[in-house]
């Protein structure tokens, strides 16, 4: 990429930093920034922020296309901004006893908008998957921040603060706790940020999008603190809406930088009563390293560890992956790996190899 | 000429990287003393592996039980989906999609329209993810073997054995439920099949509960077994329910009482209470 293209993207860039920021995980912890400064959700994922936009066409790709002046930043005018994700894949993958299988998916195509209907103080935000199948709603929610940006109240179906909110949806700290970005809820966020410090408490039906009942709430808390080079972070969750029983899950999380290498971990319990006959506690981790030779090229290299069932023993089960992240352009992704899984030997399931390459499209 | 401050960060950089390692040494479990579903033997449910064959119980031994209940289990479950033993039939056989309304999640006798299939094959019109979610997919084989399950009518764990009562298993609405008109099948499903013709409006109510007392809904109801599942009743009815808050009652009437065809009496009458809301 020349200097000559990339000059007015860095200087608007550089406006922007000077300005408030947030990011996908690993990204943020390599450039010591918040979620909500590259994402329209303080609490991260979604819709890019102004910022985001310029980031993911300055920073991230190995060769900047140059558009001249017309720069994409989501806004189609001062109130409207539009964002959109595709993700297809070919993957194939090999389980013991079991014919390998190989295929192409579209794992997702999805809609942004947003409406800055006051400027900087009340935002209402849609995330629509539209393919594949049927129109499906993410989150939809509105928001009113302060006028000092120091705190903000969401309301609406929202992803829930807890941990790291990864991309790999099937990270064994996401599917054990049970809150990830396949599982919004309809709740109230309030948010707080000041400094180097961000919180989110939410309470929300604790249905993950199913219908609610009358036996009580989920209740999300989480606080992190966030330097240039490191972070960490506790989040709780208390499910109180299963007649059966209360589940509970306690996760801490960090970030690290160390020269080229961003790192992430996450370590959390969860204790699930309402797990019938006589409930069940679990424990999760992972810890990733995002390698970064050069700009556009990222290697993650990640270690997931799962105990399902803390009152059994021999049960663990392992996770490993090998990703190779490539951003020829602004815009494109193209993303290959391969996952390893190891469990008991007597469960097929739990050794799963998967190979996969995505291509990854974003605006 | 490093800084204090890079110094710092290449000590955090050694300590992070065996952190790492350690994981990435990290074993599974060698599975001694576990059955196929990581479940103590002999100590509840460790029953040794066995093929899988194309009736429910063998299905959620070898399929929900060590695969879905990951995810879909407890107060979290995804789209309410509860597929753990004490849940999975009553909410899957002639139960509608929460994704896909006009979809039953099995449909017995036909596999085509059942939304479990599609969501396991990754149908072109699912909503959302190909379950299981992020893999690794079922194999056809044991796809097939689903299929055949809904073909031959999705025949509930305990068509082919005798329970030793007659009781209510599932309510739903549960008490205390929240729904959207319209939005959710009425069910009560028993322990065995219930003798449909000591069913009707006195020993299975539906009524709105109004500050003056209890009311019996505009029109009535009418009461069906589910499609295949014999032990369901639905309950449907005849005109939309407004929004307000209503009461479903089995066998709490005095009089008739329920009983299933092998003529035992519903061992405890049984209710709940739930709220219907406008759609948003």
């Amino acid at each position: 990429m020349s200097l000559r293209h990339t000059r007015p993207l860095l200087g608007l860039l550089g406006l922007l930093l000077a300005a408030t920021a947030h990011a996908e995980p690993y990204l943020a912890v390599a450039n010591g920034l918040k979620c909500g400064q590259c994402h329209v959700n303080p609490s991260g994922g979604g819709q890019r922020t102004v910022f985001g936009e310029v980031f993911a066409q300055s920073q991230l790709p190995a060769q900047h296309l140059d558009t001249g002046t017309d720069t994409w930043t989501g806004q189609l005018n001062r109130f409207i901004s539009l964002g959109g994700d595709l993700r297809f894949q070919g993957t194939v993958q090999q389980v013991p006893h079991t014919a390998t299988t190989n295929s192409f998916d579209l794992e997702q195509t999805r809609v942004y908008l947003s409406a800055n209907v006051i400027p900087e103080r009340l935002l209402v935000y849609v995330d629509e998957q539209v393919a594949p199948g049927g129109a499906l709603n993410r989150e939809a929610w509105g928001m009113f921040w302060s006028a000092d940006h120091s705190w903000y109240v969401k309301a609406g179906q929202m992803y829930l603060p807890f941990g790291l909110r990864l991309q790999d949806q099937s990270a064994f700290v996401l599917t054990t706790s049970g809150i990830s970005m396949a599982t919004p809820d309809k709740g109230v966020e309030f948010g707080w940020e000041k400094g180097h410090w961000d919180a989110q408490l939410a309470v929300s039906n604790g249905t993950a999008g199913g219908s609610t009942n009358g036996n009580g709430k989920q209740t999300s808390l989480q606080a992190s603190y966030v330097e240039a080079r490191w972070r960490l972070g506790l989040a709780a969750n208390i499910n109180d809406s299963d007649p059966s029983g209360s589940r509970t899950a306690y996760a801490a999380f960090a970030g690290l930088k160390t020269g080229p290498i961003a790192w992430l971990g996450q370590a959390e319990v969860i204790d699930d009563k309402s797990v019938p006959p006589d409930g069940q506690k679990q424990l999760a981790g992972l810890i990733e390293a995002n390698y970064s030779p050069a700009r556009g090229h990222n290697i993650k290299l990640t270690a997931e560890y799962l105990d399902p069932n803390r009152h059994v023993a021999n049960d663990q089960q392992t996770r490993y992956s090998l990703v190779y992240e490539y951003t020829p352009i602004q815009f494109l992704q193209i993303r290959g790996g391969f996952r390893y899984n190891d469990g008991i030997p007597q469960a097929d399931a739990q050794h799963l190899k998967l190979y996969f390459i995505e291509l990854h499209g974003f605006f | 000429m490093p800084t204090p401050n890079t110094i710092k960060l290449s000590r955090a950089g050694a300590i992070a990287a065996p952190v790492l390692a350690s994981l990435l040494g990290a074993c599974a479990g060698n599975g001694q003393g576990l059955d196929a579903n990581g479940n103590p033997v002999g100590a509840g449910g460790g029953a040794p592996p066995t093929t899988l064959t194309a009736d429910f119980k063998s299905i959620q031994e070898n399929v929900f039980t060590p695969i879905c209940v990951h995810c879909h289990s407890g107060a979290s479950a995804p789209e309410g989906l509860q597929l753990d033993e004490a849940h999975s039939y009553a909410l899957l056989v002639g139960v509608a999609s929460a994704e896909q309304p006009s979809l039953q999640r099995v449909n017995p006798g036909d596999p085509d329209s059942s939304y479990l299939v599609q969501k396991l094959e990754g149908s072109a019109g699912i909503t959302g993810a190909r379950m299981p979610f992020g893999g690794p997919y079922l194999p056809q084989s044991t796809i097939a073997v689903i299929r055949q399950w809904i073909t031959n009518g999705a025949q509930s764990p305990s068509a082919s054995g005798t329970s030793a009562s007659f009781a209510v298993t599932t309510l739903s609405p549960a008490d205390g439920a929240r729904v959207h008109a319209g939005s959710r099948p009425i069910v009560v499903a028993f322990s065995s099949e219930p003798d449909m013709s000591l069913m009707n409006e006195s020993t299975l109510r539906l009524e709105r509960v109004l500050p003056e007392g209890l009311q019996e809904v505009p029109g009535g109801v009418t009461l069906s077994l589910a499609r295949g599942n014999p032990s369901t009743v639905l309950v449907t009815p005849r005109q939309g329910l407004a929004p307000g808050q209503y009461r479903l009652s089995i066998g709490a009437g005095g009089g008739l009482v329920p009983a299933d065809v092998d003529a035992r009496a519903l061992q405890q009458a049984q209710s709940s209470e739930f709220t219907v809301e406008d759609r948003p």
